[in-house]
C-alpha cells in the first residue's frame, strides 16, 4: 500500500488566497475544523498582489452610489453574460465584507471624516474601491492571515492546542479529488518539501485557487495560476464555463524584457493617468465603443473636468472597462504608434505632482524606478496588455458556491459565471469576500447535513500516488526525454500568439493542433532527482493542468463565433445577441491523466423581473435580442 | 567560506539574447539526502543588465539543473518568498537588477547566491521559516477590540492611520530577522519582523491590546536585546524604518509603564 500521511477534516479549503481564507473563516466560526492547503507559504498567495482595490457600493466618496449601481455596472463590464444572482449578490453584500474586514483590523486609506475612502476605477460609476495605497491585496490578505492567528490562539485557549480546529498545510499540493459513490471523499496531494504524499479525508472541498495565467507568456499572474483548481474540478466532474474569456490588462509593463507582464495598477488612471501614443494623443476617445457612447467623456476637457465634478461630467474614456482599452492598445501599436518597445505611453508625471504620485502610488513609484529605471513622476511609462485574470471558471450555485459535484464548492477566480465576458478592476477583491463567505457558509451546511461521511479507498490513493509519480518514469517506449520546461514554453508561446488577446478560427485550429502535439509528448516528461523539493517535478505535475485549462480555452474560444468582452474574434468583430445568454460548458471525458474536453452550449435563466427592471430599455437592446425583450414591460405596456 | 575550487556545470542550453554578458553565479547548494554540508556550486550564465537576479536563477534551473530550489512567487517584491543573500546581502532576487552587479569593465562578474542566515537551510536556498512564523504570531498581530462588535466601519482619522502606515508594509520577506546578529546568535530573540508586526497594532489607534504586546516585548527576548546595528533598516527591501520602529516601542516601554 502507498504510504501516505492521513488527516481528517470537516472542511478543506484548497488555496490560501482572499477566497479561500475567508471561506477558512466562516467554516471554522461555524465550528466546524477546517485545513487549508496552499502552494507557497502561508500569506504569500497572489491576491497579495491585488493594487488598486476592492469594489464596494459603501458610498463614502459619492453618497449617490448603491448596490444598484454596482450592479448595473457589473453587468454592463461583463457585456450581459454575467450569472445575473451572482453579481446581485455581490453588489448587495460587498459592502458588509468590506467593513467586516475592518473590524478584523484592516487598513484603509481614509476620508476627511474618518471613513473609508475609495476610488475611480475602470467601469465603475462612482469612486468605489476601498484601498490601500496600491498595496490592497497585500493588507487584504495579511488582515485574513491574522483574524486566522487570532481564531487558532482562541482554540489554544480552548483546546490546549492552536491547530485543534484549523490548520495550514503551507507548501502542499493537491493533485487529485477522490470521490466515493459520485461524492467527495478527500483530497490527495504531496508536501512540496519532502514529496511525501498526504490524504484529506474530508466530506467537502472548497476549491479557491485562483487562475489560468501561466499558461500564457505574457502575463501578469505568479508562479502559481496553473489552472489547478479548474483542472481538479474538471477531473472531478464539474464544468466549466466561459473559459474563452480571459482577461488582458491593459497595462503590464512592456520593458525590460525580464519584467514584462508586470501589472501596472488601474489606480494609475483611476487617480489621473492618461493613455497617449508615440503622436502625444489621448487616443482613447476614439475608441468608446457603440454600447457606451453617451456614458462616456467625448473631449479631453469633459474628461478632465469629470475629476473634480463628477455629477456634471462624463468619465474618462481611459477609465473604460478593461477589455475596451486593451483592444485599442493593441490596435494603437499594430498601427504602427506604439512606443519604443511596442506599448503606449501612461503619463502620471504631467497630470499629479510628484509628492501626490509618490503617496498615492508608492509601489508604482518603486517598481518602475527600480526594475525599469523610469521615474514616473517625471516621464511617462510604457505600457501594453497582459494576460491577468479568467473570467472562465467552476460553474456553481450563485447561493451556496456548489459545484454540479457533491461536496464540491468553488470560489474566487477558479470559480466561473459573475464576472461574465469581462471583469471589471476591483471586483475581483469583493468577489473573494462575497463568494469566499458562501463557500465557507455552503461547505458548513452540506456537511452538517451529511448523517455519514463518505470514505476513501485504498485503490484510489494507490492510483492517485501513481499518477503523481508518473514523471519520474519516462516514457514507456524508452523513447525520447522530454524536459518539463520546454513544454511548459512552448505552451505559454502558443497561447500567447494564437489564442491571445485578438483570435481568428484559422489560429485557434492551429493552437489546438499544437495542444494536441504537447499532449502527446507530455507523457515524455522525465523529471530529475528524487522527490524532495524538486521543482522539475512539481512543474511536471502542474503542467498537466495547464494543458487541460488551455483546451478549453482554446476549445471554447473556437465556439464562440462573436467578439464580447475578453473574447475577440477577427473574423467575427461583432457582438452578437444571439450568443449574450449562451454559456459554452467545458466538460471532461475519458479517464487519461489529462482528459479530452468537451465543449456543450448552455443557455442561462433569465434575468429576474426586478433587476432587469433597473436597466433603460434602451440600454437592453444593445445587447439582446428582440424575442428576449418582447416581454419587456415597457413594451407590452 | 574559503575559496574551493567549485565543479562548473553545463549552461550551454540556457538562451543568450543580443547584447547579454556572461557572468558567474555561485549558488551555495546543498541537499540534505547526499550532503553533508553545503558547498558551492558554478554556473556560468549569459544575462542582460537589465535582468534579475531572480532570471539568472530560473534560467539554471530550467536549463541547466532542474533540482535547483528556491522560492519564488510574485516576481516583483511584494510577496516576500525570495529572500536570500545576494553577495553577502540580504535581498530579494526579483528586485535585484544585474547591472547593479556588474563588475569594472573588463573583468568578469562572479555574483554569490546563498541562503538566508539564522533560519535552518532545507535545501538550496530552501530555509524553514516556522521559527520566524512562530514569532510573529507570538506578538498577537491581530487587531484586539473590547466592547460590542461594530456593526460598520470603525472612523480612523488620516494622521492616526498615518501613525503606523510604515509597518503596515511588511511582507514578512523575512531579510531583516535573518540580518540581525542578535538573531544569528540565538534565534529565541523576537526579532525585528515580529517588531514591527506589533508595532503595527500598538500604534493603531483602534486596537485596545498595546499594554499586553508590550508585555510580551518587554521579556527578556523581547525589544531589550536589539543592539541598533541597523542591518534590519539596511535590508527591509519596502524601505520600512525597522530600527526606528524599535525604538519606538522601546521608548512606549520606558514611559508609558513607569
Amino acid at each position: 500500500m502507498t504510504e501516505v500521511e492521513r488527516h481528517n477534516y470537516d472542511v478543506v479549503v484548497i488555496g490560501a488566497g482572499g477566497a479561500g481564507l475567508r471561506a477558512v473563516i466562516e467554516a471554522r466560526q461555524r465550528g466546524l475544523s477546517v485545513a487549508v492547503v496552499c502552494k507557497s507559504l502561508f500569506g504569500k498567495a497572489h491576491t497579495v498582489m491585488a493594487e488598486g482595490g476592492c469594489a464596494a457600493s459603501m458610498g463614502n466618496a459619492n453618497s449617490h452610489d448603491n448596490w444598484q449601481v454596482h450592479f448595473r455596472d457589473t453587468m454592463r463590464g461583463g457585456k450581459f453574460l454575467n450569472n445575473w444572482r451572482m453579481a446581485e449578490l455581490h453588489a448587495k453584500e460587498a459592502p458588509d465584507r468590506v467593513w467586516e474586514l475592518e473590524t478584523y483590523g484592516a487598513l484603509f486609506d481614509r476620508t476627511a471624516d474618518g471613513r473609508i475612502s475609495q476610488r475611480n476605477f475602470g467601469g465603475h460609476t462612482y469612486p468605489r474601491l476601498a484601498h490601500v495605497g496600491d498595496r490592497t491585496g497585500l493588507e487584504l490578505i495579511r488582515t485574513m492571515q491574522q483574524k486566522i492567528v487570532s481564531l487558532q490562539q482562541e482554540d489554544f485557549t480552548s483546546y490546549g492546542d492552536y491547530e485543534a480546529k484549523l490548520k495550514v498545510f503551507a507548501e502542499c499540493t493537491v493533485t487529485e479529488l477522490v470521490k466515493e459513490d459520485g461524492r467527495i471523499a478527500g483530497a490527495f496531494g504531496y508536501w512540496r518539501e519532502s514529496g511525501r504524499f498526504v490524504l484529506f479525508e474530508t466530506p467537502a472541498v472548497v476549491l479557491a485557487t485562483g487562475g489560468i495565467g501561466k499558461s500564457f507568456k505574457v502575463t501578469s499572474n505568479s508562479w502559481e495560476y496553473t489552472g489547478d483548481g479548474h483542472a481538479l474540478a474538471l477531473r472531478a466532474g464539474a464544468g466549466l464555463i466561459n473559459m474563452e474569456f480571459v482577461q488582458f490588462h491593459p497595462t503590464g509593463m512592456v520593458w525590460p524584457p525580464s519584467v514584462k507582464g508586470i501589472l501596472v495598477t488601474e489606480g494609475v488612471r483611476g487617480d489621473g493617468g492618461v493613455l497617449k501614443n508615440a503622436e502625444g494623443e489621448r487616443f482613447m476617445f476614439r475608441y468608446i465603443p457603440d454600447v457606451f457612447k453617451g456614458q462616456y467623456a467625448d473631449s479631453e476637457e469633459e474628461a478632465d473636468r469629470w475629476y473634480t465634478d463628477q455629477e456634471g461630467n462624463r468619465r474618462t474614456p481611459d477609465l473604460l472597462p478593461r477589455d475596451e482599452v486593451a483592444r485599442a492598445i493593441n490596435t494603437e501599436v499594430k498601427e504602427g504608434r506604439g512606443s519604443q518597445h511596442g506599448g503606449m505611453f501612461l503619463d502620471i508625471a504631467s497630470r499629479l505632482p510628484t509628492e501626490e504620485i509618490r503617496k498615492r502610488l508608492p509601489s508604482m513609484y518603486h517598481q518602475f524606478r527600480e526594475l525599469a529605471d523610469v521615474d514616473i513622476t517625471a516621464e511617462p511609462m510604457e505600457v501594453g496588455p497582459t494576460c491577468h485574470y479568467v473570467m472562465g471558471g467552476i460553474e456553481v450555485d450563485p447561493d451556496t458556491a456548489a459545484s454540479a459535484v457533491p461536496g464540491l464548492f468553488a470560489a474566487g477566480e477558479c470559480s466561473g459565471g459573475m464576472h461574465g465576458s469581462n471583469r471589471l478592476g476591483g471586483n475581483s477583491l469583493s468577489d473573494l469576500l462575497v463568494f469566499g463567505r458562501r463557500a465557507g457558509l455552503g461547505a458548513a451546511e452540506y456537511v452538517e447535513s451529511l448523517d455519514a461521511r463518505p470514505s476513501v479507498s485504498d485503490a484510489d490513493v494507490t492510483a492517485a500516488a501513481k499518477h503523481a509519480l508518473a514523471p519520474f518514469g519516462g516514457p514507456d517506449d524508452g523513447g525520447s526525454e522530454e524536459n518539463p520546461y520546454t513544454l511548459h514554453t512552448e505552451l505559454q508561446q502558443t497561447m500567447n500568439e494564437l489564442v491571445g488577446i485578438i483570435r481568428k478560427a484559422d489560429e485557434i485550429e492551429k493552437a489546438i493542433d499544437k495542444l494536441a502535439e504537447i499532449r502527446a509528448r507530455i507523457g515524455r516528461v522525465t523529471v530529475e532527482g528524487n522527490r524532495q523539493y524538486n521543482p522539475g517535478w512539481h512543474l511536471a505535475v502542474d503542467l498537466r493542468n495547464m494543458l487541460l485549462v488551455s483546451e478549453c480555452v482554446a476549445r471554447a474560444a473556437l465556439r464562440r463565433t462573436e467578439s464580447r468582452g475578453g473574447h475577440t474574434r477577427d473574423d467575427f468583430p461583432q457582438l452578437d445577441a444571439q450568443w449574450r445568454n449562451r454559456l459554452l460548458v467545458c466538460a471532461a471525458t475519458g479517464d487519461q491523466p489529462v482528459p479530452a474536453v468537451d465543449v456543450e452550449v448552455k443557455e442561462q435563466l433569465p434575468m429576474r423581473g426586478d433587476l432587469l427592471e433597473l436597466f433603460e430599455l434602451s440600454e437592453l437592446e444593445k445587447y439582446y435580442t428582440e424575442d428576449e425583450l418582447a416581454g419587456h414591460p415597457e413594451r407590452t405596456a | 567560506m574559503t575559496a574551493v575550487a567549485e565543479p562548473t556545470n553545463d549552461t550551454s542550453q540556457i538562451p543568450a539574447p543580443e547584447g547579454s554578458v556572461t557572468i558567474t553565479v555561485k549558488i551555495l547548494r546543498f541537499n540534505p539526502e547526499i550532503d553533508n554540508e553545503p558547498h558551492w556550486e558554478s554556473y556560468d550564465v549569459p544575462a542582460l543588465p537589465t535582468d534579475r537576479v531572480l532570471n539568472l536563477l530560473m534560467n539554471i534551473k530550467s536549463y541547466a539543473d532542474g533540482t535547483l530550489s528556491f522560492r519564488r512567487s510574485c516576481a516583483h517584491g511584494i510577496c516576500g518568498s525570495d529572500a536570500m543573500q545576494i553577495n553577502g546581502i540580504n535581498r530579494l532576487a526579483c528586485k535585484v537588477l544585474v547591472k547593479d552587479l556588474l563588475a569594472k569593465e573588463g573583468k568578469q562578474t562572479t555574483v554569490t547566491v546563498a541562503p538566508i542566515k539564522g533560519l535552518p537551510t532545507m535545501k538550496d536556498l530552501y530555509v524553514d521559516m516556522e521559527p520566524f512564523f512562530e514569532a510573529f504570531r507570538a506578538v498577537k498581530p491581530y487587531l484586539i477590540a473590547y466592547g460590542n462588535e461594530p456593526t460598520g466601519e470603525r472612523y480612523q482619522s488620516a494622521a492616526d492611520r498615518e501613525r503606523f502606515d510604515d509597518t503596515t508594509k511588511c511582507i514578512l520577506c523575512a531579510c531583516c530577522t535573518s540580518s540581525c546578529p542578535v538573531y544569528w546568535a540565538d534565534g529565541s530573540y523576537f526579532g525585528p519582523a515580529a517588531i514591527v508586526n506589533a508595532h503595527r497594532f500598538i500604534f493603531d489607534s483602534r486596537d485596545e491590546a498595546a499594554e499586553e504586546r508590550l508585555d510580551i516585548l518587554n521579556d527578556t527576548e523581547g525589544v531589550w536585546r536589539c543592539r541598533t546595528t541597523f542591518n534590519c533598516t539596511d535590508a527591509c527591501p519596502r524601505g520600512i524604518q525597522v530600527t526606528k520602529a524599535i525604538q519606538e516601542v522601546k521608548r512606549a516601554l520606558l514611559f508609558k509603564r513607569t
